[in-house]
């Protein structure tokens, strides 16, 4: 089978699994509830005549407090659930088989394989970056109106809004590349969801060593570009953070194809 | 089949399940690492050993909810459920009886957890580095995280039991209880009624102004009380 096929292939299967369909609606709508929510208060409070009850006015800022957590997860579920539900065995009076003995059936050459579900997994966060971060910044524009003050400029939001794009997709393609080497989800899962929040385990490295800040997702995290006040202080500038970040991703990617090549299924 | 023998089989089927033991086993160890790994913060603050303990719970909960969830989501892969239902046709019976069998397991492990973290940490941080000994406040404090830990497993084994398979329960809870609350806790103060925060007053002193610790741990049975019955009709009432 070509790259092509087994593209459009995987594009189909992918498009057809509920988790992934979950994975972007949640990711939209719970972004979009905790936008509406604090563009409302900002609203309030500008509309009170006392701004200084809320952090900030700008309303890039309003938009774009919760989404960049929301969508690390969702991202996560998109990589993990791409590969993992390959591993998932069927129900016992079915045969109790797994699919990824038929796609290896239809797809022998595992490279070819490998590579069309990484670009699926790329795809798929791309398309709910496109739709979520423009979204929940126009969202957050519209309730606000002109009333607040916007401290960021255009360069810096596209910079910004970027770079949480870019921060999401890595974070898919490394759930991916863990996924297909644990080849069940549950664990990437957890660990990778727990390292997202604030109960985070490389966070908690840290303060233990500063090597921690070299972590993926420690790396990453500047990317985002929250202001100084809202942020544990260190880590990495956003552009070295992203290489060091994408480095990470391709390296678990390789490791991961060379794998997927070599072992049974 | 009566209830002792419908809950001493759902423990064996969780005492056999490879992942079930490694989760429990994980979770004590990882809860106790953090413990310590905390404790060495702790002891420039001058804090106590019970307060790492606290500040080691939101990590251990995480395991704590995998077991909960994979008590009762474990027979839906396959069709292992079919024969359970097969051998104890009460349904009544069977949903209790596996719900009694998390919470075993799932208190046990909260139990082994909070202990083994105390006691890594005493052993590791002498008092002359700084550690303050424990007042009795404190000691009750590590109970309550024992509570607390217990309520998340159970609240995970009934979000389990609702949706059936394993990863959108496990996503469920984990963004219920690690992703929502502090995302909504920098917008509104009523995210204080969240499960986790509500018991975070069961073992870290005075988290919040409205709740006490008493109030705090009626808040997790509301939750427990809100899950719960549904989870039980629906295993009643829907097909398999």
């Amino acid at each position: 089978m070509s790259l092509g096929n087994a593209t459009l292939s995987e594009l189909r299967k992918t498009a057809t699994l509920p988790a992934t369909w979950a994975a972007v609606t949640l990711t939209l709508l719970g972004s979009v509830a905790i936008t509406v929510l604090n563009a409302l208060t900002v609203r309030r409070a500008l509309s009170a005549g006392t701004p200084e009850l809320v952090a900030d006015t700008s309303s890039f800022e309003t938009g774009f407090t919760a989404m960049p957590i929301i969508g690390v997860v969702g991202a996560i579920v998109v990589g993990v659930t791409v590969i993992g539900s390959e591993y998932t065995a069927d129900r016992a009076e079915s045969g109790g088989a797994r699919q990824i003995t038929t796609t290896l059936t239809a797809t022998p050459h595992r490279t070819t394989l490998f590579a069309s579900k990484a670009m699926i997994v790329l795809a798929f966060v791309t398309m709910m970056a496109l739709v979520t971060i423009p979204g929940n910044i126009a969202l957050a524009g519209a309730i606000i109106g002109d009333a607040g003050t916007e401290t960021v400029s255009l360069t810096e939001a596209v910079n910004r809004s970027l770079g949480t794009a870019l921060y999401w997709a890595l974070m898919g393609l490394l759930a991916f590349s863990i996924t297909v080497l644990t080849r069940s989800g549950i664990i990437p899962l957890l660990v990778l969801i727990t390292n997202s929040s604030v109960v985070s385990f490389s966070l908690l490295l840290t303060n233990v060593t500063p090597l921690a800040h070299w972590l993926p997702d420690m790396a990453g995290r500047n990317l985002f570009g929250f202001p100084p006040e809202s942020v544990v202080q260190g880590g990495l500038e956003p552009v070295p953070g992203a290489v060091v970040m994408g480095s990470w991703a391709l390296a678990l990617l390789v490791v991961a194809g060379i794998v997927f090549r070599r072992r049974d299924a | 089949m009566n209830l002792p023998n419908v809950i001493s089989a759902e423990l064996a089927k969780l005492r056999t399940l490879p992942i079930a033991i490694l989760c429990a086993v994980g979770t004590v160890l990882v809860g106790a690492a953090i413990a310590t790994t905390l404790a060495a913060t702790a002891t420039e603050q001058g804090g106590s050993a019970p307060t790492a303990v606290g500040q080691a719970v939101p990590f251990a909960q995480v395991g704590i909810i995998l077991l909960g969830v994979l008590a009762s989501a474990h027979e839906h892969s396959g069709g292992q459920f079919r024969t359970s239902l097969a051998a104890v046709p009460n349904r009544g019976l069977l949903v209790t009886g596996k719900s009694i069998a998390a919470l075993i397991t799932v208190a046990l492990t909260s139990l082994l957890t909070v202990g083994v973290s105390m006691g890594v940490v005493t052993l590791t941080h002498h008092p002359s580095d700084g550690l303050t000994a424990a007042s009795a406040a404190e000691q009750w404090r590590l109970a309550g995280a024992v509570v607390y830990l217990t309520f998340i497993g159970v609240l995970s084994h009934a979000v389990g039991l609702l949706a059936r398979h394993l990863v959108p329960a496990l996503v469920s809870m984990l963004a219920l209880v690690l992703i929502v609350p502090p995302l909504l806790g920098g917008l509104t103060e009523h995210a204080r009624w969240l499960p986790d925060r509500a018991g975070s007053l069961l073992y870290l002193p005075g988290a919040d102004s409205v709740l006490t610790p008493g109030t705090g741990t009626l808040v997790l049975l509301g939750w427990l009380i809100a899950t719960g019955p549904a989870a039980v009709a629906a295993f009643i009432t829907r097909d398999a």
